[in-house]
């Protein structure tokens, strides 16, 4: 046919470009991983396996590491819920649909920074707006600078606000897909609505939420931005995490090659997940 | 179905709704209206009802800070990006879907990973990288660094978009004395004219809202796109949370209106999973 020639050429330049722009930094950060570096400047001095040692060996990465786990772990949990709960409201007969659907669905597109300045804002601790509604209520308001507990809880609660929408429409789309006469079959033998939600809805959905907390653990437990912008991984380390850590070490403490050590472990946890994940759900050839 | 419902279930499911709208919208609500408010009235007892109304916080924003030039910066690169994911990725996309060879499954395989791949784990090499170019600090660094999200996305979309088009309708055009290019440029790119919408509308999101790369690739003020600068300010100055809620409502405008206007594509992009984190 003609014109092969043309997008062969295409081709050649979309594999060198990806291997540029993905496989080579990729590579490098593994190699750097090797590597004794105090700035990117300096000259690399190859020592195997010596930063996983001593990175493997610090009980600050096991801390980070569970930090992770627990970020993560809420995070998803709260996530996949509300999400749900989201889902089945917007599939139900709710006044001014797309209005309710678009609000609902805003919080994802918003930039990270300003979701953390304005729940920093709402959470000031003397004039907050949440503050002093916690206050007209009673309760006592605990600052989340100076406690590790209530900053962690805080960070789970922006990711849950920020986040939610991902699974909210993944599901909303699923569905759609759920045979209409299958509740009505139910609804027949006198099913209530938990017990439709129970046996009908959440079966079949079954493989859309696998895709959906596969994602999500792939991208939270490796979320930097949230909450390096809200608490710098602080306060005294109580929410940092691999990526912070990973981050810390390589631009503060110039401790290049040991980032990257801490980066690379963290790179095969989740390939080890990425590959699950395409184990579950193989890219078909014949979808061609 | 709606008549199904008793008095009692509608009252249930309206005030449902409303607290759903009430937790999603709020904090945008309240970042809107904090930035109209005087250092007075924004650190007196919050009232819930807007006003009183005044313009301080955005003339200092944009007279006193370096907030214009990093607007300007966001502009710059996230044009940039776009421009450079929606070539690269129309042409990728529509060479994979029209060629067969072995391991074409491959490169979008390592397109999808490459999408699941969190910023922070390519800006330290890529980082590395420019220092050894010597482009590390610039705009163009920052730009080649957005494309490793944008560019995955694209493809990914696209090859979804192309692959639905029957190889027939450019055959036709062909066999009435079309060239490849004008078969593609006059029949397939028409039809798939929402998967680029959509690809230009992602890549432009993805690059004005980042704030990781930005923080890792560029270190002068005067280069810093908006997230990245308007986060130096907290350190800055002393809390200036009308100034602060002024530049976050500025950032979060163009996204509003566009959310407006092209809410069909965002959701559509939205469900095809658009949005990585």
């Amino acid at each position: 046919m003609r014109g092969e020639r043309a997008l062969y050429l295409i081709l050649g330049v979309a594999f060198a470009l990806t291997a540029l722009l993905i496989l080579y930094p990729a590579y490098h950060a593994l190699e750097l991983s090797f590597q004794r570096l105090d700035s990117f400047v300096s000259e690399p001095e190859w020592i195997g396996l010596q930063n996983y040692q001593t990175v493997l060996a610090t009980p600050e990465f096991w801390a980070a590491f569970g930090r992770g786990l627990v970020f993560a772990g809420f995070t998803i949990l709260f996530q996949v819920v509300l999400g749900i709960g989201f889902a089945m409201l917007l599939d139900a007969h709710v006044p001014l649909k797309p209005l309710v659907r678009g609000l609902a669905v805003l919080p994802y597109l918003l930039p990270t920074v300003i979701v953390a300045l304005t729940f920093q804002w709402m959470l000031d601790p003397t004039v907050g707006v949440m503050t002093q509604g916690v206050r007209l209520m009673g309760y006592e308001y605990i600052p989340w600078g100076e406690n590790s507990a209530v900053a962690m809880a805080t960070v789970i609660t922006l990711s849950v606000w920020i986040w939610t929408p991902f699974v909210t429409l993944a599901f909303l789309a699923g569905l759609q897909s759920v045979p209409g006469e299958l509740y009505e079959a139910a609804r027949v033998d006198g099913a209530n609505g938990w017990q439709r939600f129970w046996h009908i809805t959440l079966p079949q959905l079954r493989p859309v939420l696998t895709v959906v907390i596969l994602l999500r653990a792939i991208w939270m437990f490796n979320k930097f931005d949230i909450i390096w912008l809200t608490t710098r991984g602080g306060p005294l380390n109580g929410t940092e995490h691999l990526p912070v850590l990973a981050y810390r070490k390589t631009f503060e403490l110039y401790q290049v090659g040991e980032g990257a050590a801490v980066s690379a472990i963290s790179f095969l946890i989740l390939s080890a997940v990425i590959f699950i994940y395409f184990y579950a759900f193989p890219l078909d050839e014949k979808e061609e | 179905m709606v008549n199904d419902l008793s008095i009692g279930r509608r009252t249930a499911l309206y005030a449902v709704t409303l607290l759903a709208v009430v937790y999603s919208f709020f904090p945008i609500y309240w970042m809107i209206i904090s930035s109209f408010r005087d250092d007075a009235s924004l650190y007196a007892d919050a009232s819930l009802v807007p006003g009183p109304f005044h313009l301080v916080n955005y003339e200092v924003l944009l007279g006193l800070t370096d907030y214009p030039t990093w607007f300007m910066n966001s502009i710059l690169v996230a044009t940039g990006t776009v421009c450079i994911t929606l070539i690269f990725s129309v042409l990728i996309a529509y060479s994979v879907t029209r060629l067969k060879f072995r391991g074409k499954m491959a490169i979008i395989g390592t397109m999808l990973y490459a999408y699941m791949f969190p910023p922070m784990m390519l800006a330290i090499p890529l980082y590395s990288l420019f220092v050894k170019l010597g482009i590390d600090d610039t705009r163009l660094s920052l730009m080649v660094s957005h494309c490793t999200l944008t560019l995955p996305l694209g493809v990914w979309l696209l090859w979804g978009f192309f692959k639905q088009i029957p190889i027939d309708v450019e055959e036709a055009a062909m066999v009435d004395g079309c060239s490849r290019l004008k078969a593609f440029v006059l029949v397939v790119l028409p039809l798939t004219l929402p998967g680029v919408v959509t690809v230009a509308i992602f890549s432009f999101l993805l690059s004005w809202t980042d704030y990781t790369f930005a923080l890792v690739m560029i270190g002068s003020d005067q280069l810093k796109t908006l997230p990245a600068g308007l986060d130096t300010m907290v350190g800055l100055y002393e809390l200036r949370w009308g100034e602060l809620m002024a530049g976050s409502t500025l950032i979060a405008l163009p996204l509003l209106v566009m959310f407006m206007f092209l809410s069909r594509f965002f959701i559509q992009g939205l469900s095809a999973g658009a949005v990585k984190g």
